[in-house]
């Protein structure tokens, strides 16, 4: 004689568990990937590149990037004026905010925002983000530990 | 791997994590822009490298056990304990890249391609061991959850060459450069570096080799519950056994 086994509670409530966790997962996958391909593979326009779509970009909102021209940076009430570089291709940026802690000349760093008019080249942000190379130099290459254990 | 080859892995593991660990904090100079930050260098890329191992290993065992002539429960185990690791890697890549991205770029996180396409790989391999607790028998389970990591390890190049394809706010590569040079780590900051990745790429093999192991118990264990269950039931003596 047989007869049908019902499920065990304890199964179902697994499944469904894991059904529920699998669904959070595909959602997250999702959403990664709408946020991802929305934002573009190409997270900035280096200075060239701006410069070379000019026209299109007009006063639209963007990330530039380009290296920080050293001894062009002036504290302001707000933040900080500065220019950014790539080769012989320059734009002047007005910052709103604090910088971050790495910011100085000779840097690279990507900044958000836009043109200030359709044809000039200043453009306005309000956020600096450094972008460092992958190179990496002791700070102090020449310094030596004395006999006496002092670093000179 | 016999048993003392997995224990002198492990030792290998903790003694050059413990130097790495002394050479990172103690002995190697800060960088000439990051400063103290630059330490990261010892703990970020070397787990990285481990993740792209670890799903590296996962992709190749799947492989091995979807084919027919190398199918074995082994290739199984081998690949979940490769993703368990990889995931576990891959967590503490996010944690300790967001640790390190505030105080150097000015954020914790940026959705740049590097970046979006790591997490893509964390969530898809997470959804990989919940694939594996969804049920069925042992077989479907595997061969499942071989494919979708098959599918899985399609973002670990992604995510290495993301930086290289587009523009991204995560630099470059340091090492595993297209030319296999590398691009300027100097000194004992480049030997501290060497050092972590065998300390860590040693600790990946402990664990996995100790998984494993467990996995092979517990599937003995299953095994015998079951063989030892059909046995009491056919006792019972109403049961007639039914050839497949």
């Amino acid at each position: 004689m047989t007869s049908e086994v019902a499920q065990p509670r304890l199964a179902k409530r697994h499944r469904l568990r894991n059904v529920s966790a699998l669904l959070v997962i595909c959602g997250a996958v999702m959403f990664l990937l709408v946020e991802g391909i929305s934002g573009s593979l190409n997270f900035y326009e280096s200075v060239g590149e701006a410069l070379h779509h000019r026209s299109e970009l007009k006063e639209s909102t963007f990330r530039l990037e380009g290296v920080v021209l050293p001894g062009s940076i002036v504290a302001t009430n707000k933040g900080a004026s500065f220019t950014l570089v790539e080769g012989n291709k320059r734009i002047d940026v007005v910052n709103t905010g604090t910088p971050p802690q790495l910011f100085q000349g000779n840097i690279p760093v990507v900044v958000s925002g836009h043109f200030t008019s359709e044809r000039g080249n200043h453009f306005v942000s309000n956020q600096i983000l450094v972008k460092h190379s992958s190179s990496y130099v002791a700070a102090h290459p020449d310094r030596v530990k004395a006999k006496d254990g002092t670093v000179r | 791997m016999k048993r003392y080859g997995l224990t002198l892995t492990g030792a290998l593991a903790a003694v050059t994590l413990a130097l790495t660990a002394i050479f990172g904090i103690l002995i190697t100079p800060p960088d000439v822009t990051q400063k103290e930050y630059a330490r990261f260098l010892y703990l970020h890329p070397p787990m990285a490298w481990v993740a792209y191992l670890a799903f590296g290993v996962a992709a190749l065992s799947s492989i091995l056990y979807l084919w027919p002539r190398t199918r074995r429960a082994y290739f199984d185990h081998l690949a979940l304990a490769a993703v368990e690791s990889g995931v576990l890697f891959t967590g503490l890549v996010l944690v300790t890249g967001s640790m390190w991205a505030e105080p150097v770029w000015g954020t914790y996180w940026v959705w740049d391609a590097r970046l979006t396409a790591t997490a893509l790989m964390f969530v898809m391999f997470l959804g990989y061991l919940a694939l594996r607790r969804m049920g069925g028998t042992t077989e479907q389970i595997a061969r499942r959850a071989a494919i979708v990591a098959l599918i899985s390890s399609i973002n670990v190049p992604l995510v290495h060459f993301s930086v290289l394809w587009w523009n991204t706010l995560h630099q470059g590569p340091s090492v595993l450069t297209p030319g296999l040079s590398s691009q300027g780590v100097h000194g004992a900051m480049a030997w501290t570096m060497l050092l972590s990745f065998v300390a860590f790429t040693s600790l990946f093999v402990w664990m996995v080799g100790r998984r494993i192991r467990l996995e092979q118990l517990r599937s003995g264990v299953g095994n015998d519950a079951l063989n030892d269950a059909i046995a009491a039931r056919l006792a019972e003596g109403d049961v007639v056994e039914v050839s497949a």
